[in-house]
């Protein structure tokens, strides 16, 4: 170093920066519902919170890809043909029934998660002054817990759509075209059961003051549906009773689950009723837009 | 910025039966707003309807230029609002809690990560930003609170009772951070039936009570009526002579003088008797009063 820069060179100092003004671009109403529906996954998942918050999540998500995984294992392992051999190909509808008893145990979970602390704590008055409508706030979170939920689904049909590929007999590329029809069904299976769980969800979430308490009847009133359905379109003889098999949601979406995969249930609720899937899923949609407007009414409300 | 941050016209609300606002005219300039009341005065319904949560029943309100009610989202775009109540999710850490207020605001995602570390530090948080907002003391709270009311540099802040619940150097903090908040060119509207802390921090103020409006105008004009308050440590009785020798009339119970001047500077007359009779003084009071008693004397005109 020579001696000119030496004697140039600054002491250290400190700069009191004051207050910086904000000058770049402000992203307005479509920032504010992307910051609300990347912070809802967070919270689902428990991502930057205690660590009791990830335990739940992460345990249900492993349940749901664990039972795939064993059976692309045994797929590899034990060649087609064999007495134990696995036919992947036909395991879609199945695994989704599985992850949709678990994705409906997630949304229990997930949907008080979403909505009950920022009324306990609050932050609803906060985001209140923000560039955000109640449709904006709910509607981002319920994008929120859809992508979590299709993730619950999609994850093990991903799992299983690979190992299809991999086992194919002309190989890892071959097997990919030849399993790409499955992933509009699985994407499709995965909507009917988004809409099935979330609005009932959102709306259990929204009557509640405790996360426990919305949890709890949440299942509650699910199950509660199942029995009272089973009951009349199995147990009794009322006229137009048949119709009360579209009031199970999650009867209705496994039904509609193995109709979208090309396959049939006779068991099925909705096969008892004489009832397409078809038609559940319509049913599926119109209860789940207005248990979503019940919802936005009651936010409204709240305001 | 404009020159009027806040303009109302016949505005007024009402809860069902139970009218919170009359029809209410005000014209606030920019820079520091005191809106003052009791309990239940309608300060918080008026700055929800500013704010567009409210709608209101009659007349028309524009905030920074923009209609209430037609221009919602604009405004909540460059406003900000520290609520009296709680806002903060407990679970989260002050600094996750503020990128996040940052993002509903609308600031970018790196924007928002550096705004909420200097607005942390602006308000003497960022040693706890990695500390969870359930964890922190009621001064701490109320600080974070301010932090998201302006963590997206607003050209406006309301906040509501911002010292509530705050002991008395919290409380001196919190006020001084108001008036700084004015000199980084941020309007502020004070929500507050501490009138002490209005005069304090604000230059301008509202007076509402039941509703209607008591008085609107500059504080520091409301001051200028030439009273002080002083309280001796020593023997008042000099002072109170050197005062009424300099042509002040003056009101002692007991070591309290109430000094008043017709012309003059009363401070200049109340620093000379103190000094030219040696005596040391507990409390100089100028301001406690004045605020009051206009509140109290427009309230008895109504």
């Amino acid at each position: 170093m020579t001696d000119s820069t030496s004697t140039t060179r600054q002491q250290g100092a400190v700069y009191d920066l004051g207050y910086q003004p904000f000058e770049g671009e402000r992203t307005g109403r479509s920032g504010a519902r992307k910051t609300v529906y990347f912070d809802g996954i967070r919270r689902v998942l428990g991502l930057r919170r205690k660590a009791k918050r990830k335990v739940m999540p992460w345990a249900l998500l492993l349940v749901a890809i664990i039972p795939p995984i064993v059976a692309v294992g045994i797929a590899f392992f034990i060649p087609a043909g064999a007495s134990e051999s696995i036919d992947l190909a036909g395991q879609n509808s199945a695994f989704f029934t599985l992850a949709g008893t678990i994705a409906m145990l997630f949304t229990a979970l997930a949907a008080p998660e979403l909505l009950i602390p920022d009324r306990k704590d609050g932050v609803l008055s906060m985001l209140a002054s923000r560039p955000l409508t109640t449709a904006d706030y709910l509607g981002s979170r319920f994008a929120s817990l859809a992508t979590v939920i299709g993730a619950f689904m999609i994850v093990p049909q991903l799992v299983l759509f690979f190992g299809q590929a991999g086992t194919h007999p002309e190989g890892l590329f071959s097997g990919m075209v030849h399993a790409t029809h499955t992933l509009p069904k699985i994407a499709a299976a995965a909507a009917v059961y988004t809409i099935a769980f979330g609005p009932l969800g959102f709306v259990i979430a929204s009557l509640s003051k405790r996360k426990s308490v919305a949890t709890a009847g949440y299942l509650a009133v699910m199950i509660a549906l199942t029995a009272f359905a089973e009951a009349v379109v199995r147990g009794s003889n009322i006229a137009g009773g048949r119709w009360v098999a579209l009031l199970a949601p999650i009867n209705t979406a496994d039904a509609a689950n193995v109709w979208i995969f090309g396959e049939s249930n006779p068991d099925s609720l909705l096969a008892a009723a004489n009832i397409h899937p078809a038609i559940g899923i319509a049913a599926l949609i119109v209860s789940g837009a207005a248990l979503s407007m019940f919802a936005l009414h009651r936010y409204r409300r709240l305001a | 910025m404009v020159e009027t941050s806040i303009t109302t016209s016949g505005l007024g609300h009402a809860y069902g039966s139970v009218v919170a606002l009359h029809s209410l005219d005000l014209a606030v300039p920019s820079g520091r707003t005191g809106l003052v009341g009791a309990n239940g005065a309608g300060k918080t319904t008026l700055i929800k309807i500013l704010l567009g949560i409210l709608a209101p029943t009659t007349g028309t309100a524009t905030v920074l230029g923009m209609d209430s009610k037609r221009e919602t989202i604009d405004i909540r775009s460059v406003v900000g609002y520290m609520p009296e109540g709680p806002c903060l999710p407990l679970e989260q850490t002050a600094a996750d809690f503020l990128v996040y207020a940052a993002g509903t605001a609308g600031l970018p995602k790196r924007a928002a990560r550096q705004r909420a570390s200097d607005v942390l530090t602006l308000v003497g948080l960022h040693e706890e930003r990695f500390r969870y907002l359930g964890d922190f003391s009621t001064g701490m709270k109320q600080r974070a609170k301010l932090a998201q009311a302006i963590v997206h540099d607003p050209e406006l802040v309301f906040l509501d009772e911002p010292t509530s619940g705050l002991d008395p150097s919290g409380r001196e903090e919190m006020l001084d951070l108001i008036t700084r908040l004015g000199s980084y060119g941020i309007d502020v509207v004070v929500s507050s039936h501490v009138l002490r802390d209005i005069e304090r921090t604000c230059d301008w103020v509202v007076m509402l009570d039941k509703g209607t409006l008591l008085h609107e105008g500059p504080i520091g004009g409301s001051r200028s009526d030439g009273t002080v308050h002083l309280e001796l440590i020593s023997d008042p009785k000099p002072v109170e002579s050197a005062l009424l020798q300099g042509g002040a009339t003056v009101t002692m119970q007991g070591r309290l003088l109430e000094v008043t001047v017709e012309h003059g500077d009363v401070f200049e007359l109340v620093r000379d008797a103190v000094v030219h009779t040696g005596s040391s003084i507990r409390t100089l009071d100028s301001s406690s009063g004045s605020l009051e008693e206009m509140f109290l004397h427009h309230g008895a005109t109504q």
